[in-house]
């Protein structure tokens, strides 16, 4: 018999959209609105699963682990355009400046959103009971990414709009301690 | 003086942010990536306040913070810790390490500062600073305090100083005494009745004139659910009774910016001297090697050639003093003076035992290291 979820989808999109909503309102002053879920079960995986936003092109991605009660990891993916510009406003830097100091000051702004908005989700699953430790945020530049979790794991997938542009959290998540 | 800000953060983003939040306020901001970064900067420049990431590489932040409480020269440099990780068990584990605040990510910079400003007194860039008083210079300290044996106490303590120590038992008597004339600094005791204490810190920080001016606040030792109020309402520094006269003067010397070179340096029409007291801990060669550049150019510039390094006062030559002598002797080098050291017996038998000072030679009094050169 299959194993009931802890976390019900509606209170996974709300734990995803408050989370974005308070840093993306407290660090760059705008706002996300969530368009579209998407629920990714084991079946979807293998060639032809995309994530929801143009994945040919060059995207960043941030991801932050975490541990304890629950166990999972989360990605956020966006394009390079959309990267540049909330690190221009989280440092308050022209896209030239951030240009003239390489790679490093983008994936670290990136990196620190991340950080910031799986520490949001993981303080409400602390306070709904579910202890967890972080993981240091780490960032991948590519395109045509696949991530395949194991086969118990939850994944679902939230894309965002702000300001025109598109991003997507991807979150992976399960009670045992491997994903 | 600038306030030091120290963050430590392995996210450069966050330390970014940190130094863009205090760039309007006369303030250092220095960085360190993680907690070995944070704690050898902690001990090399003595900050004012530790900004303290939880989550880092290498050292996190609650190891770094448990070290610093262990170490008893860093243990007083209060830390507000700015963290992604909240949550009921966090937040529990947090308050029981010690820290004065703390600050959940994401935040704003007014927030920032305004936990900031609660621990240290932050000063507007631009804003004129009062001139600098020597250690010799007589200074004002107002003490509020409803036990008169303690205040008695207190001027004792101070008696080889010309510090000018006012008692006072009432919240009323303080007020009138900084309308008459404003303090160089106000020791409050946390224990005088009805709240007075607080009701008077947020007098003093609401007015104008007073506003940065030093507080301390004084407390029994025990007392620490009074500390935390006191704390928790912006008393940036605690003095624990039975008093540490020593240290309070030290505490006292950096809150008024008094010039502490004095105590240190002394010259004549030949020679510097650079005379080290007996204990040397962190803090008196920090404050040596900070005057060390502008003592040394000063002397430059009067025409004199020869520095002495006085030693034979130091109870012992522990590394750190054999560092900030090297330094100093790199300088010399440097600016073409000539040197010498001065030392007591055990000194120079302790400074056969380091590489860097295996070799170093020293005169047996002052007269001997001028006749040296």
């Amino acid at each position: 018999m299959e194993h009931a979820f802890p976390i019900t989808d509606l209170e996974l999109e709300s734990l995803a959209t408050e989370a974005v909503g308070s840093v993306f309102s407290t660090m760059l002053d705008t706002n996300a609105a969530l368009v579209s879920t998407m629920e990714v079960k084991s079946e979807d995986y293998g060639e032809g699963f995309r994530l929801p936003i143009d994945s040919d092109q060059t995207l960043i991605a941030g991801t932050v682990g975490f541990i304890g009660g629950l166990t999972g990891v989360i990605y956020i993916f966006m394009d390079l355009p959309m990267a540049l510009k909330f690190t221009g406003r989280l440092l308050d830097l022209t896209c030239e400046e951030i240009e003239a100091e390489g790679h490093e000051t983008v994936n670290d702004a990136i990196g620190e959103l991340t950080n910031m908005i799986v520490g949001a989700f993981k303080n409400d699953l602390s306070n709904k009971g579910y202890e967890c430790r972080m993981t240091i945020p780490s960032i991948l530049r590519g395109s045509n990414y696949t991530i395949e979790p194991t086969e118990d794991a939850l994944r679902r997938i939230f894309k965002f709009d702000c300001e025109g542009s598109s991003f997507v959290i991807d979150i992976l998540i399960k009670e045992e301690h491997t994903i | 003086m600038r306030v030091k800000i120290l963050t430590v953060d392995d996210s450069k983003t966050v330390r970014i942010i940190v130094k863009k939040s205090f760039k309007s306020f006369d303030c250092d901001v220095i960085e360190a990536q993680n907690g070995v970064e944070g704690l050898a900067m902690a001990a090399k420049e003595s900050p004012d306040i530790i900004l303290l990431d939880i989550t880092m590489p290498v050292m996190d932040g609650v190891e770094m913070i448990t070290k610093l409480k262990s170490d008893p020269a860093l243990k007083a440099i209060p830390v507000i810790m700015l963290t992604a990780e909240a949550g009921r068990e966090n937040v529990m584990k947090i308050a029981k390490i010690g820290v004065r605040d703390y600050i959940v990510k994401p935040f704003k910079e007014e927030v920032l500062v305004d936990k900031v400003s609660r621990v240290i007194d932050l000063r507007p860039a631009g804003e004129a600073e009062p001139e600098q008083k020597k250690i010799d210079d007589p200074i004002d300290i107002l003490v509020l305090e409803d036990k008169p044996a303690i205040i008695e106490q207190i001027k004792r303590g101070f008696e080889h100083t010309p510090w000018n120590v006012h008692g006072v038992a009432s919240t009323g008597e303080a007020i009138d005494f900084c309308q008459r004339k404003v303090p160089d600094c106000i020791i409050i005791s946390l224990s005088v009745p009805d709240d007075a204490a607080i009701s008077l810190f947020r007098i003093i920080r609401s007015n104008a004139k007073t506003k940065y001016v030093p507080l301390f606040g004084l407390s029994v030792k025990t007392e620490t659910e009074e500390q935390q109020r006191a704390q928790q309402a912006g008393f940036s520094t605690i003095i624990t009774k039975p008093i540490d006269f020593s240290e309070l003067e030290n505490k006292i010397g950096k809150a008024v910016n008094l010039d502490v070179s004095g105590k240190y340096f002394s010259m004549d029409d030949r020679f510097m001297t650079v005379k080290l007291p007996k204990t040397c801990t962190a803090t008196e060669v920090n404050e040596v090697s900070n005057y060390l550049k502008t003592k040394t150019s000063e002397a430059v510039d009067a025409g004199v050639a020869n520095v002495i390094f006085d030693t034979q006062k130091v109870d012992s030559l522990n590394t750190e003093v054999v560092k900030l002598l090297l330094q100093s002797m790199q300088l010399c080098r440097d600016l073409s003076l000539n040197y010498a050291l001065a030392g007591n017996e055990k000194v120079v038998s302790e400074s056969k035992k380091f590489e860097e000072s295996k070799d170093w030679s020293f005169c047996d009094s002052i007269d001997a290291a001028k006749g040296s050169f």
